[in-house]
Parts: C-alpha cells; sequence; structure tokens
C-alpha cells in the first residue's frame, strides 16, 4: 500500500507529545558546567580593559574567558566574526567575556562581577549613512578575512557585499526611456527575530588529550555547522562532532553557530568537563541574529495595457555588525525581487552593509519575505493605476509552463496561475464588498511569489535492512519540527518496499549520518527525498541478487512490498522470514544514494549568464480579505487563502501545517513584528514588548490550497513548501488594504499608526507626484 | 527552613509525592526542570510572556516560570509526563496528534495543558473561547488552526461517548 500523499501521523508523535523529545535546552551530561556571558553595552567602542578576577574569585567558578583565549573568528561566508570580542565591540550585545561554573546562578554571579572598560568610538546604524563616504568602519581591514570567492572585500568601506546582475545595461536603459509609464517605490522592511520557542542552546565538551570536541547543537545544518567551527578553530574537521538535538522551531534562525560559537569557546578552559550554554529570551531577541532588514527601491517601465518591459531594483540590506547568510540573501535572495513574471530587462543592485547592530542572516524565505512584499505592492499600485484588474495584470505577465526565467533555465512545472486564480477566488475575487460596520472598510488583496532552491546542493544517505525487518535510514536531514522524520519515513517506505512501521529515522550525528547541506532553502523533502529514494533502490539491487542466489531464482523478478519479498515466480514470503533464510546472524543490507541537481537536463541555461538557477521553482499565491478601522488605523485580516504549488504533497497534514503555519508567521510579520532600535540597543527584548502573533492575532481564517505541478526530478513529484508562505501574506494584506481604503502600504509592520498615519494623510490633500511619465 | 538556608517542600507531581530541598527563590520551572528531570515542561522566556512553562496547579494552568516552588508545596502539580494513563495517551495528546496541532513542539505541553485546564472548565467551549483561552501560549510555528480543531474534536469525542455535553 502506498504511503504517499496520506497524512501519517508524526512518526515521532508520542515522544512529542507526552514531552519526552529532547531538546538542546534540555541537554544534561555527567559533570556539566553552565555558562553566563558578559554583553557589549556598546554599540561601537574600543575595548580598554578587562578585568576578571573578580568573577574568578566567585563560588562554583572553572572558567572566566575573554577574546585574547580564543582568537578565533568564525563565519560561514565571511569569517569576521570574534567568539568574544578582542579589540573592539561592533554591537550591543556582543560576547565580551564567558563564564562556566557549576551553576547557572553562580555563572551569571561571576559574570556581573566582570569589570569592561570601553573608550566609546562614533558608530554607524543607518545603511545610507554607512555607505557615506567618511563614515565610521565596522570593520577596519575587511580583505584580512577568510571568505569565500563570491564575497569580495571592499576595504576602506562599510559594504560588506556587492551583487549586481544585468540583462544588459542597454536594453534596460532604452526600456525605461521608451516606456509608456515608468512607475517607482522604495520599501522599508525592518529587523525581526525568528523567535524560534526553544531559546538558542548548546552543550561541548573538549577532550583534553585529543583536542576533540563533541558538540549537542539544535541546528539546521550540522555538517556545514561543523566545518564552520572546525576552519574557526583552525583545526582539523575530524575533530569535531556535532549531535543534533530535537529542535523548537528554526525558521533560518539555526543557520549559524550562535550558542555553539559560546560552548566551544569555553570546553577548551574546563577541563574536560561539559558546558551548557542557554540564551536567554533578552538574548535570543537582542543579541544572536535577525531577519535582513532592507531599503528597497523597485522601478518598473510598462506599457498601458500592462506588459513589463523593466524592472530595474536597487536594494540595501542590513548586515549588522557581522557577517552570516546575508550575502547571500541580499545576492540570490535580492533577486527574486522580479517576482514570478516575464521581464526581458532587469537591473538589479544589491549593497549588503556593515552597521554596528545585530548581525542578520537567513530567515524562512531567504530574502522573499522582503522582496515580495516590494515586488507585489509596487505591482499592485502599477496595476491600479493603469485601470487594469491586479489579477489580470498578474496572470498576464505572470511565467507560464515553458517560459524562461531570467537566468535562461527553461520553467517546468510552473502552477503559478492556478494558483493565483484558485487563491482569487476563494476571497470572492471580483465580486461586491461585503458591507462592514460603521467605520470601517473592506479590501480584497493579492500577491504572488516565486522561490528557488539553493542549488546545487548534496544529500547523501545510507539505508540498512537489518535482520528483524527494520530499514533504518541514516540521514543528516534534520526534524526541525516540520516533520522531516515523518517524510524522509514515508519516502523510505515507499522507495524499500518495507512498511512505515519498520522505518526508522536517526537523529543526525556527523560522526554517523552522511553529510546532508541542510534544512535551509526548502530543500529536505526534495533532495533528502532523491537520496532515500536512490538508497533504497541500492539496497533493493543487493537483497535481491542475494535473495536469488538463496532461492535459486533469477533476480529480475523479484518484489519487495510492504515488507513482503516475493518474486514472479509465485515465492512469497515475509520480509523477516526471508531474512533469516538470507544470511548468518547480523547479515543485513545496506543501500547508499547520493543526490544532487548537478548536470540535471532541468538546469539547462544561458551560457555566461549569472543568474542563479533552482532545481525546483515554486510558486505562491495568497489572497486576504480586510477590514480596517477607519478611527484606529487597526487592520483586522479576515480571511487569507494561500494557494502553494508545491509539486505533489508526500503528506497533505504536513503541508498544511507549513502553509497555516507560515501564514500566521507572516501575518505576524505584516501587522506586529519590529525589533525597535536606539542608537542598536534593542528596546524590545521581551516577547511582552516584542509581540508575536497569538491564536487572537492570527488571521480569523486561513484556507490552505494545494496545487500540484509536474517536476520530473522531484521524488514521487514533491518539490518542497518551508518557507514561501511567510512572503505572500504581508503584500496581500497591504495590496487589500489599499483595496479597503486607499493607502499604499510601504513600510512594515502595519501597526494601527501607520495606517492611520497614511489614512490621516491621504485625507489632506498632497502634491500629486505623478508626472506624465513618472509617477 | 533548613539548616543548609534551603527550605524543605513536598511537591506532589503526576500524583508522586517528592521530597525537596530548595532555595526560596527557585521556580516551580526550576524544581521540575532540574531537580526532579521532567524536561516535558519548557521555558520560552522566564517572565510568563511564552506559556511554555504551563503546568496545571490544584487544576488550574499557571506558568511555571511565575511559581516559586516553596508556594507549589503541598499542592497538585500536573506536567505533560503526567497526562497519559495507564500507557494511553490523553485523548487530547491523541487530537494533538490526529489533527496536526504539534510541529516542533516546544510549546505543545503548555498547550496542551491549557487546552485540559480549559475543557475541566468549560467542556464545550466553542472556537471563540479556545482561541481566546489558548491565547497565553505562543507557538511560533503557527499550529494555532490545528489546536483549535485538536481541542473541539475531544469535546466531540466526549459527547459521543456520552459524557455530559
Ligand atoms: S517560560 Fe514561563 S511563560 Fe515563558
Ligand atoms: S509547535 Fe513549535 S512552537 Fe508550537
Amino acid at each position: 500500500m502506498s504511503v504517499i500523499g496520506k497524512s501519517i501521523t508524526r512518526v515521532d508523535g508520542v515522544d512529542r507529545v507526552t514531552g519526552r523529545l529532547q531538546y538542546a535546552v534540555d541537554t544534561v551530561l555527567p559533570r556539566m558546567l553552565h555558562a553566563a556571558v558578559v554583553r557589549s553595552t556598546k554599540a561601537h567602542a574600543r575595548i580598554q580593559r578587562v578585568d576578571v578576577s573578580g568573577a574568578r574569585a566567585m563560588p562554583g567558578v572553572h572558567a572566566v574567558i575573554t577574546g585574547q583565549d580564543v582568537p578565533c573568528l568564525i563565519g560561514g561566508m565571511i569569517a569576521d566574526q570574534p567568539f568574544l570580542a578582542t579589540d573592539k565591540v561592533r554591537f550591543v550585545g556582543e560576547p565580551v567575556v564567558a563564564v562556566a561554573a557549576e551553576t547557572e546562578l553562580q555563572a551569571q554571579m561571576a559574570a556581573d562581577r566582570v569589570i569592561v572598560e570601553y573608550e566609546d568610538l562614533p558608530a554607524v546604524f543607518d545603511m545610507e549613512e554607512a555607505l557615506a563616504p567618511g563614515a565610521p568602519l565596522v570593520h577596519e581591514q575587511p580583505s584580512s578575512y577568510r571568505r569565500i570567492a563570491k564575497c569580495q572585500a571592499h576595504d576602506g568601506s562599510n559594504l560588506c557585499h556587492l551583487h549586481e546582475f544585468t540583462t544588459g545595461a542597454e536594453g534596460v536603459e532604452r526600456a525605461f526611456a521608451q516606456a509608456e509609464r515608468v512607475f517607482e517605490d522604495t520599501f522599508a522592511v525592518p529587523a525581526v527575530s525568528h523567535t524560534a520557542m526553544e531559546p538558542f542552546a548548546a552543550v561541548a565538551v573538549c577532550n583534553p588529550v585529543s583536542g576533540e570536541y563533541t558538540i549537542w547543537a539544535a541546528t539546521d545544518a550540522p555538517h556545514r555547522r561543523l566545518s564552520e567551527i572546525a576552519a574557526a578553530l583552525g583545526i582539523g574537521s575530524e575533530k569535531i562532532r556535532i549531535i543534533v538535538t530535537a529542535m523548537g522551531g528554526g525558521f533560518g534562525g539555526r543557520g549559524a553557530a550562535i550558542a555553539e560559537m559560546l560552548a566551544v569557546a569555553l570546553a577548551k578552559f574546563t577541563d574536560g568537563r561539559p558546558v551548557k550554554v542557554v540564551f536567554s529570551r533578552e538574548e535570543v531577541l537582542a543579541a544572536s541574529q535577525t531577519r535582513v532588514a532592507a531599503k528597497l527601491t523597485v522601478r518598473t517601465a510598462v506599457t498601458t495595457d500592462g506588459r513589463i518591459l523593466a524592472r530595474a531594483a536597487d536594494m540595501l540590506w542590513d548586515n549588522g555588525a557581522y557577517t552570516s547568510k546575508s550575502p547571500e540573501v541580499a545576492a540570490r535572495g535580492g533577486m527574486t525581487v522580479v517576482g514570478p513574471y516575464r521581464v526581458p530587462n532587469i537591473s538589479i543592485r544589491s549593497r549588503l552593509v556593515y552597521t554596528n547592530k545585530q548581525p542578520s542572516g537567513a530567515f524562512r524565505g531567504f530574502g522573499t519575505t522582503q522582496t515580495s512584499y516590494a515586488c507585489e505592492v509596487h505591482m499592485e499600485r502599477i496595476a491600479v493605476e493603469l485601470g487594469l484588474d491586479p489579477l489580470e495584470f498578474r496572470l498576464k505577465n505572470g511565467y507560464v509552463e515553458g517560459d524562461s526565467h531570467f537566468c535562461g533555465q527553461r520553467l517546468t512545472g510552473v502552477g503559478l496561475a492556478e494558483s493565483l486564480k484558485r487563491a482569487a477566488a476563494s476571497v470572492g475575487w471580483g465580486r461586491q464588498k461585503p458591507v462592514v460596520g460603521p467605520g470601517k472598510r473592506y479590501g480584497r488583496g493579492i500577491a504572488c511569489m516565486i522561490k528557488g532552491t539553493n542549488t546545487p546542493t548534496v544529500s547523501s544517505c545510507i539505508v540498512r535492512l537489518v535482520a528483524d525487518g527494520r530499514l533504518h535510514v541514516l540521514t543528516s536531514s534534520v526534524e526541525i519540527g516540520a516533520g522531516q522524520k515523518t517524510v524522509m519515513s514515508q519516502f523510505a517506505a515507499e522507495a524499500s518496499g518495507v512498511t512505515i512501521e519498520s522505518v526508522r529515522v536517526s537523529q543526525p550525528d556527523t560522526s554517523v549520518t552522511p553529510f546532508d547541506f541542510g534544512c535551509t532553502s526548502s530543500r529536505s523533502t526534495f533532495h533528502m527525498g532523491n537520496a532515500i529514494r536512490l538508497a533504497c533502490e541500492d539496497m533493493r539491487a543487493r537483497l535481491f541478487v542475494t535473495a536469488a542466489s538463496v532461492f535459486g531464482l533469477p533476480a529480475e523478478g523479484f518484489d519487495l512490498t510492504d515488507s513482503v519479498l516475493s518474486h514472479a515466480s509465485g515465492l512469497t514470503l515475509g520480509l523477516r522470514e526471508a531474512l533469516k533464510k538470507m544470511g548468518a546472524r547480523g547479515f543485513e543490507f545496506m543501500g547508499q544514494g547520493t543526490y544532487t541537481p548537478a548536470g540535471s537536463p532541468l538546469l539547462k541555461r544561458d551560457p555566461g549568464n549569472t543568474a542563479d538557477d533552482s532545481i525546483f521553482w515554486l510558486f505562491v499565491t495568497h489572497a486576504a480579505e480586510v477590514e480596517v478601522d477607519m478611527e484606529t488605523g487597526r487592520v483586522r485580516v479576515l480571511h487569507i487563502a494561500a494557494a502553494h504549488d508545491l509539486g505533489r504533497a508526500i503528506n497533505p497534514l504536513n503541508c498544511i501545517q507549513q502553509i497555516e503555519g507560515s501564514v500566521v508567521m507572516g501575518s505576524s510579520l505584516a501587522l506586529l513584528e519590529e525589533l525597535k532600535l536606539d542608537r542598536g540597543r534593542v528596546c524590545n527584548d521581551s516577547l511582552l514588548d516584542y509581540k508575536i502573533s497569538s491564536s487572537e492575532d492570527m488571521p480569523e481564517r486561513i484556507d490552505p490550497i494545494i496545487i500540484e505541478s509536474d517536476n520530473p526530478e522531484a521524488p514521487w513529484g514533491a518539490k518542497g513548501v518551508g518557507e514561501p508562505a511567510a512572503a505572500a501574506t504581508a503584500p496581500a494584506i497591504a495590496n487589500a488594504v489599499h483595496a479597503a481604503c486607499g493607502v499604499w502600504l510601504r513600510d512594515m509592520p502595519f501597526t494601527p499608526e501607520r495606517v492611520l498615519a497614511a489614512i490621516m494623510a491621504q485625507a489632506t490633500p498632497e502634491k500629486t507626484v505623478d508626472g506624465h511619465r513618472s509617477s | 527552613m533548613l539548616a543548609s538556608g534551603l527550605n524543605g517542600i513536598t511537591l506532589r507531581v503526576n500524583g508522586r509525592d517528592h521530597e525537596l530541598a530548595v532555595a526560596a527563590n527557585v521556580t516551580l520551572l526550576e524544581a521540575l526542570r532540574e531537580n526532579l528531570g521532567l524536561t516535558g515542561t519548557k521555558e520560552g522566556c522566564g517572565h510568563g510572556d511564552c506559556g511554555a512553562c504551563i503546568v496545571l496547579m490544584d487544576g488550574h494552568a499557571v506558568n511555571a516560570c511565575l511559581v516559586l516552588a516553596v508556594d507549589a508545596s503541598g499542592r497538585d502539580i500536573v506536567t505533560i509526563e503526567g497526562l497519559a494513563e495507564g500507557g494511553q495517551l490523553h485523548p487530547l495528546q491523541q487530537a494533538f496528534l490526529d489533527k496536526g496541532a504539534v510541529q516542533c513542539g516546544f510549546c505543545s505541553s503548555g498547550m496542551m495543558l491549557s487546552a485540559k485546564a480549559l475543557l475541566d472548565a468549560n467542556p464545550d467551549a466553542d472556537a471563540e473561547l479556545i482561541r481566546r483561552e489558548l491565547s497565553g501560549v505562543l507557538c511560533r510555528c503557527g499550529t494555532y488552526p490545528r489546536v483549535i480543531e485538536a481541542v473541539l474534536s475531544v469535546e466531540n469525542g466526549i459527547n459521543r461517548s456520552g459524557g455530559e455535553g
């Protein structure tokens, strides 16, 4: 019986609902010490003096370390972040001193005794100011940092990374010069916190003789974290082992060695005793990583009948003080500002800027919560000003099967039009507006988006069919909370022919489970699904060869389905019984699979084109119904219809969880969330002040709509679903607000104050900037 | 107070008494997680803002991070580890699984125990009431719609099996 397309209950569900799962924060080891961190109170300052003597004298203290003790720089793309600040601090909250003690309280009390003296330096918080000539430099000499080839250093400037792309400057210029209409808008998207409910935590132990580290961590890519930490420590990767714990959500926030870095730093100084680091919620909000704040200027040339001729975007992305994955967000993520549209002329400039703020990094959607907002509100305004139906305008320009993406790749499996139509239908698009109460206005809005996946990346998998008939799947694909283990089990059962109850999916452990690029970029289902398929095929081939010789039958006729081994000749045996006959005790059948899309015919693209291709593209449309209170500016989201082209739903309930969950997050980002800064200091560093959506704030109705499409390389048709929904919700809401009351929302979040200010500004007649050509 | 300066307390957790010696400032959350190793109760903030630490105390949902262990002495505490009985999942646990109300699960113990307190007090709470009453538990995975469905399904189950309601 096929288990594909079935809403199989979470395979680890019983542990999950009985409180038995061990998250990183739950890790307890014999002789474990606890850490506390002294953090910078300055946004930019030279460290004059650090006095740790008082801390060292406190009871229970085992280690008090400063940057001098661990002169290491970490960063997956640019290694610019010290484990602990050395000569200067670059953001409020930067770790300066770390303490390990018998108890958390003792560690904290010792940390309170540390004295750090600073000499203030001029700081930069605003991206434009940071780029202005003569601005204080966050990093004096970026070229001194270890970095990957595509991240060029810009010494003497706060420019961290520059990414430019054009289909041809001349063509773009000509298109803008000759266009009937040109539109331009600038949008601001704030830094927000991933706010996974489990705070960052890690435990590390260092063997004082071998110098080997073992790290227990909630991380989304254990093998990549391992290389980053090894490179930072300057030791071989064989000296590090990462054991992945259960994790309380990720959303991109577990894509860097945040708590791991501090645990590792301390572990070297505790005589082999394990050290546990747990972030407080304040530290999570103010001193970990954020979504990249951005300022996005988008220009579009169109014909009056709504054909897009050119798109230019100039984007500033706020890196904060240190570099995680933001260069890639600004570059690859930035390209999605073109949207899912056929645009013949494109010019994009993305600049990532160092500032004296909390570092930024990947966030669910990888740039699309910023770009899709800008693209789609801008698109809406174009449609409205040209007098076109916004849905028709999108359908007219949107990708269809076989179109070429601007990277030159021919698009396969394009469910965009269907997603647009079905989301629109769900909110009653084009129908008369319902009557709402006095002082309220109703509006419908729509927004769509495109999201690719980092390509090419690698996933490997090993399967072991053991004597009792169980199939062990060794994979480094982490269960981040989205149900990865369940979907992997479904793939493994389907591909191997054992029942799903017989499948066990391992917890990642870099010393045991093979390489996987990580649980990022909506890639796990597609990539690990393919690796599992290959591994199971490999295992079956070996099984059938042995079966052929044991049972004296040709290998070709064998089959394994629902844990029953059969042969065309009529042989039928339960798997356990068959295995008993097939080998001595301890005999097992293994299979190995490595999947990479590199070289796939689906990736064929124009030679010399520098835009990124993707082994699959996700297409998403959200449509919103809102009610705006004209007195208070409060936006009530009545309904979100969320149509997702995800290829095929392997586990429909899991997909619905992902879609609903990210709509909740998306509307939370749209209406509530912003890290408020005062000269680099996060003011709202509690969940009371940094509000995320509760059950009361979420949209009143969410309709997930699953759209299917064909991607020939997708395992059982599945593309992915994790990221996009968080991006399309905000622009759908913004556009619905416009439909309701005529204001354009170009800054997130859409707080009552902001919406009300826009309503008031509109009520007082303003000079129109709509010249004859540019608006 | 004991000679050590600690307080001797009796914590009755999931039907079992535990004699503990704790400092006056130790929270119920710390006593459960650290002294008793009951890590199913989670800390998401430590300030009463997230609900991850919710347990039942004399049948009421309380934020364990806000209750001092000494004040919980002698009270009847139920944590997520005590919700399943006789090797059977509690109907709420089963419903949370069946309806997909659990994603990463970090909020789930707080969510299920809040739901239990709500249902015990109000066996036919409607969707609106559930939504309001559970708003003290934050779920970043956004399981709220599934949670409401799960809680409603338990109510209907109770109704079907002939309970009051
Ligand atoms: S940990 Fe108690 S409410 Fe957050
Ligand atoms: S299930 Fe992840 S926080 Fe609720």
